[in-house]
């Protein structure tokens, strides 16, 4: 196959460009995996160990739930949101719904999701749990007053929720932490999973924080 | 306005987003088609294109401009994975060979000589080259990291898409470019070549995507969810992958089959019949 000089050129230089494309993907790729993922998963490690935090707050059937005798001696995985949350509540609670349903029956049973309302006002007991149907019944949900709260989040070691102004339809977005607090069956949480962990990182790492290997 | 779609970390909504990119495209092409015609038709005072060719065009163009806008656009760059699916397979189904379709001999030859292509598209056109390429397009457009890095801007999510239309172009040229060089000779050639190009290696990637344990891409699981799951998403995106093209290309393969018969057919020696005559022995 004879081919011409312009030819021989732009198909040297086709083949070039495909090759920094290909390498530069692989490159950026790797590196994101790398960052994201890395040798210990994506969980943030805690340099010291966060006790479940003291409090009694109302469950969505309305009855008191204390949630250190509740969770007691269970996997429990904390998380403050609302239900008008327009992004980050449902990606966290669905990729978690969805992973449950990967688990084994022995590390789904010794796992309890709580969800705590940072929206005490617009969220009651019926409310959230007609939302947290919606991923999962047996997802806890939790709310309180105000004050009980605010004294929860500074307790998990988390900003407290802060709501922006309202919008001309009354509706408000609230500003909230969006980690899952991770705590294991000693009631001490030794890690936090930032919100993007995926369903695959979640299915290693919650076996280990249960205490089955996987 | 922006410029094309990119990953968007909100909520989905059905309020409509034109994209000026995708509108500054389908403009141009619209325009250059028609001052090339109207060239054309001052030089020459015909047409230039035949009345099949007008409706490829607009229907490509269409197609073009339907699988790049809101909401398809939108949908496919961060919220549904088989949305991005369905944006490759319209794309490099239908885009691109309507374009090709809609294109008389004279017009892409100008293109060619003006971008000085010729010598590269002969080479590229062959068919181990083009099927090479289309299936490397193919697997390195839908490997995760790729579609993970591209989409999250405009500028990634708008290469991808022109990569996959120039693809579609190159995949469809070894079968229906107005110019004979490139096409490839033989027509039993011509339909392997076609299915080794388009129809056996999607599988491979779309049988990954449907039986795989967790969903694969993170711009569609950590994504603001539209309906589905991810995984259900992933599922659904990886049938289409394995299923949508298989149709196409068969009846791309029936039609080029029926017009190579028929031509054969039209070229055989006429067959010629003799008259016995029946009468007294000469002799």
């Amino acid at each position: 196959m004879s081919l011409d000089a312009g030819t021989r050129r732009t198909v040297t230089i086709l083949a070039v460009c495909a090759v920094i494309v290909l390498a530069l993907g692989i490159t950026v790729g790797v590196l994101r995996e790398g960052g994201e993922a890395g040798a210990d998963g994506p969980a943030v490690a805690l340099a010291e160990p966060l006790p479940m935090p003291d409090a009694v707050l109302t469950n969505t059937d309305g009855t008191p739930y204390d949630l250190r005798t509740e969770t007691a001696g269970k996997a429990t995985l904390l998380y403050f949101g609302y239900t008008h949350c327009p992004d980050a509540c449902p990606i966290q609670l669905k990729v978690l719904a969805d992973v449950m349903k990967t688990l084994q029956p022995d590390v789904r049973d010794q796992l309890e999701v709580v969800f705590i309302t940072t929206d005490p006002g617009r969220d009651t007991p019926e409310i959230m749990r007609a939302y947290l149907d919606q991923f999962d019944s047996t997802f806890i949900g939790l709310t309180g007053t105000d004050s009980e709260l605010q004294d929860l989040q500074i307790a998990a070691g988390l900003p407290v929720a802060v709501a922006e102004p309202m919008d001309e339809n009354g509706g408000y977005i609230i500003g909230h932490a969006t980690q899952v607090l991770a705590f294991g069956p000693d009631g001490n949480c030794n890690e936090v999973f930032p919100l993007g962990v995926r369903e695959s990182d979640w299915a290693a790492a919650l076996p280990g924080l249960v205490g089955v290997s996987s | 306005m922006r410029w094309w779609c990119s990953q968007l970390f909100e909520e989905w909504s059905w309020t409509p987003r034109p994209y000026l990119g995708v509108w500054t495209i389908v403009a141009g092409l619209w325009l250059s088609r028609h001052l090339s015609l109207r060239r054309w038709k001052a030089r020459l005072g015909t047409s230039g294109v035949t009345t099949r060719q007008r409706w490829w065009f607009w229907l490509g163009l269409l197609t073009f401009w339907l699988s790049s806008d809101w909401p398809v656009g939108a949908l496919g760059a961060g919220y549904l994975l088989m949305v991005h699916m369905a944006q490759y397979l319209l794309y490099t189904f239908a885009a691109a060979p309507l374009l090709l379709l809609s294109m008389p001999e004279w017009k892409l030859r100008a293109v060619v000589q003006r971008f000085h292509l010729h010598g590269t598209l002969k080479v590229l056109t062959r068919p181990l080259p083009a099927v090479l390429l289309a299936n490397g397009v193919l697997i390195s457009t839908h490997m995760p990291w790729t579609v993970d890095t591209v989409r999250v801007s405009q500028i990634g999510s708008f290469l991808l898409d022109i990569v996959w239309l120039l693809a579609g172009f190159l995949l469809w040229l070894p079968v229906i470019s107005p110019m004979e060089e490139f096409r490839v000779r033989s027509v039993p050639l011509r339909l392997v070549y076609l299915f080794g190009a388009a129809g056996l290696t999607p599988m491979i990637p779309g049988g990954i995507f449907t039986f795989a344990r967790y969903p694969l891409f993170r711009t569609y699981e950590i994504a603001p969810r539209v309906g589905v799951s991810a995984l259900s998403d992933q599922q659904i995106a990886g049938a289409m992958m394995s299923a949508f093209g298989m149709p196409v290309i068969w009846i791309v393969a029936a039609v080029v089959w029926y017009r190579w018969a028929r031509e054969e057919e039209r070229n055989s020696p006429p067959i010629v019949r003799r008259r016995v005559v029946s009468g007294p022995d000469p002799g």
